[in-house]
């Protein structure tokens, strides 16, 4: 009897094992217009409703744990931010100066989400509801999908600047891979006429801050540097970045010699992800030779 | 554990609210930098409760909706949580829980192999980035909070799945017939014994 139990036992867990590995390398095998994709984006829009549902249902529970944290917080910060006070008054004559510049390269760069819509772009606003538990992929799914008009591959931005692109649809929810998630690159250049170009990506491991790469070790970039979306394209070669040109992404915080020609620069993203609620889907927009035929840029 | 519809209901609605939960609540906090996975700890409760074959079965099918609502390579989350159930349900077929520590204690160290399982699994998927060192540390945390969320996830789960388990239900409920109480044993004397007690001054 106990050997018959043991046998079960096994076959079960060798069986499940099996159905695993099968699924796994046919899903990561096969094309995204592939039966497994097929079904698993069925399924995934009848659960969309669900979670949101769920989102809305658990939103005041999330909201009593935040008060808590940020009470508790700012409570141990009350004494750090008196002392920051007299020294942030000193610099607010700087940033004010700061400020006029950084206004006036705005204005350079053209990235008033207004302009955004005068190159065809329309902005689908959506509600954040789910989030990835993994540390290696950082997602968002959000309430609108491809009834709304979103794509794979749209850019999507928030009040505070890039968030990330588009990466899965369904036909009421997509997910969106944020520029913090480590298989995202993003193509930007620093907020000053012709800035040095470079690929921002996150390390697994490390999704608070973004590592700025290809960056000369003769070109001058300094820290409080604003970096945005280069949105290059290339119709000599049919490839072009998926995001529009302009987009806020982030400031500089460090940079480092790096070990033969680039250094090594680090980027705080302006957005905070963590609290990310609502963002805007930039769908429509101009041709982008290669990523609307489905080939992806940085 | 005893497997009824309405048991295989019950557990099926456990993994759903347990994603649900995970995906709308857990993964919007960060603790230590990490956020609570609750998901392993659920799984690993449910294979504790009700063994290798329950829980690796579970835990497969959390995976699989795990991989569907998050539209992520099918399988992976599977394959984890099969193991994390499988084990969780090893350790209770080998081992006696006789405290409320050591469940808790399997908990945090299978959602700790999990985390570190799950993301060895997406980076040998061609997922191209460097690793920071914070991947060990990542998999302690989540570790650590799995360990606290066991307390209350594995009670809760225990109280739903209470008429399915067999040790519980000896334990939970007293024989009672026909409305009466159940009899007292009554006392037997042992033969000697009054001698005995006699000798030692006990009875006058």
């Amino acid at each position: 009897m106990y050997r018959k139990q043991v046998r079960r036992r096994r076959a079960v867990l060798v069986g499940l094992i099996v159905g695993s590995l099968i699924l796994l390398s046919a899903h990561f095998s096969e094309a995204e217009s592939g039966p497994l994709h097929v079904i698993q984006r069925g399924t995934a829009t009848v659960l969309s409703p669900l979670e949101t549902v769920a989102n809305a249902a658990l939103k005041p529970a999330r909201d009593a744990v935040d008060w808590f944290d940020e009470t508790w917080e700012a409570r141990g910060e009350n004494e750090d931010l008196e002392e920051e006070l007299a020294a942030t008054r000193e610099k607010l004559a700087e940033a004010e100066v700061a400020h006029a510049e950084n206004d006036e390269l705005r204005g350079l760069l053209g990235i008033n989400k207004d302009e955004l819509a005068g190159f065809g772009y329309d902005p689908v606003t959506a509600r954040v509801v789910a989030r990835t538990p993994s540390l290696v992929n950082a997602t968002v799914g959000v309430n609108a999908g491809s009834g709304d008009g979103v794509e794979v591959d749209d850019a999507v931005i928030a009040a505070d600047g890039l968030v990330g692109r588009v990466s899965q649809v369904t036909a009421t929810s997509s997910w969106v891979q944020l520029i913090t998630d480590s298989r995202n690159g993003v193509s930007v250049t620093v907020a000053e006429p012709n800035g040095p170009q470079g690929i921002v990506s996150a390390t697994a491991g490390e999704p608070e801050e973004l590592i700025l790469e290809f960056f000369s070790n003769d070109d001058e970039v300094s820290e409080d540097q604003f970096v945005v979306t280069a949105g290059w394209s290339d119709p000599a070669t049919g490839l072009s970045s998926a995001y529009p040109r302009g987009i806020a992404v982030g400031a500089v915080t460090e940079t480092s010699t790096g070990d033969v020609d680039f250094q090594q620069v680090t980027v705080d993203p302006f957005v905070d992800f963590q609290e990310l609620t609502y963002v805007q889907v930039l769908t429509g927009g101009p041709e982008r030779p290669g990523v609307d035929e489905g080939e992806t840029a940085p | 554990m005893i497997l009824t519809p309405w048991i295989n209901f019950r557990l099926s609605l456990i993994v759903l609210v347990a994603v649900l939960a995970q995906l709308a609540f857990f993964s919007y906090f960060s603790i230590f930098g990490t956020a609570p996975d609750v998901v392993p700890v659920a799984i690993a409760a449910i294979g504790l409760l009700g063994g290798a074959v329950v829980g690796a079965v579970v835990g497969f099918g959390a995976g699989l909706l795990l991989d569907v609502a998050l539209l992520e390579t099918l399988g992976v989350s599977s394959l984890v949580l099969l193991s994390v159930g499988y084990l969780a349900g090893r350790y209770r077929e080998s081992f006696e829980i006789d405290s409320a520590f050591a469940p808790a204690a399997v908990t945090g160290a299978l959602s700790s192999l999990a985390a570190a399982g799950h993301t060895a699994m997406q980076l040998t998927l061609g997922v191209e980035a460097p690793v920071s060192g914070a991947v060990v540390a990542d998999a302690i945390v989540r570790g650590f909070l799995a360990f606290l969320l066991a307390y209350p996830v594995y009670t809760l789960i225990r109280r739903s799945l209470r008429s399915a388990l067999v040790l519980e239900e000896a334990t939970a409920r007293r024989p009672v017939f026909r409305n009466r109480r159940p009899v007292q044993r009554r006392r037997r004397r042992m033969p000697g014994s009054r001698v005995r007690r006699a000798a030692a001054g006990e009875v006058r």
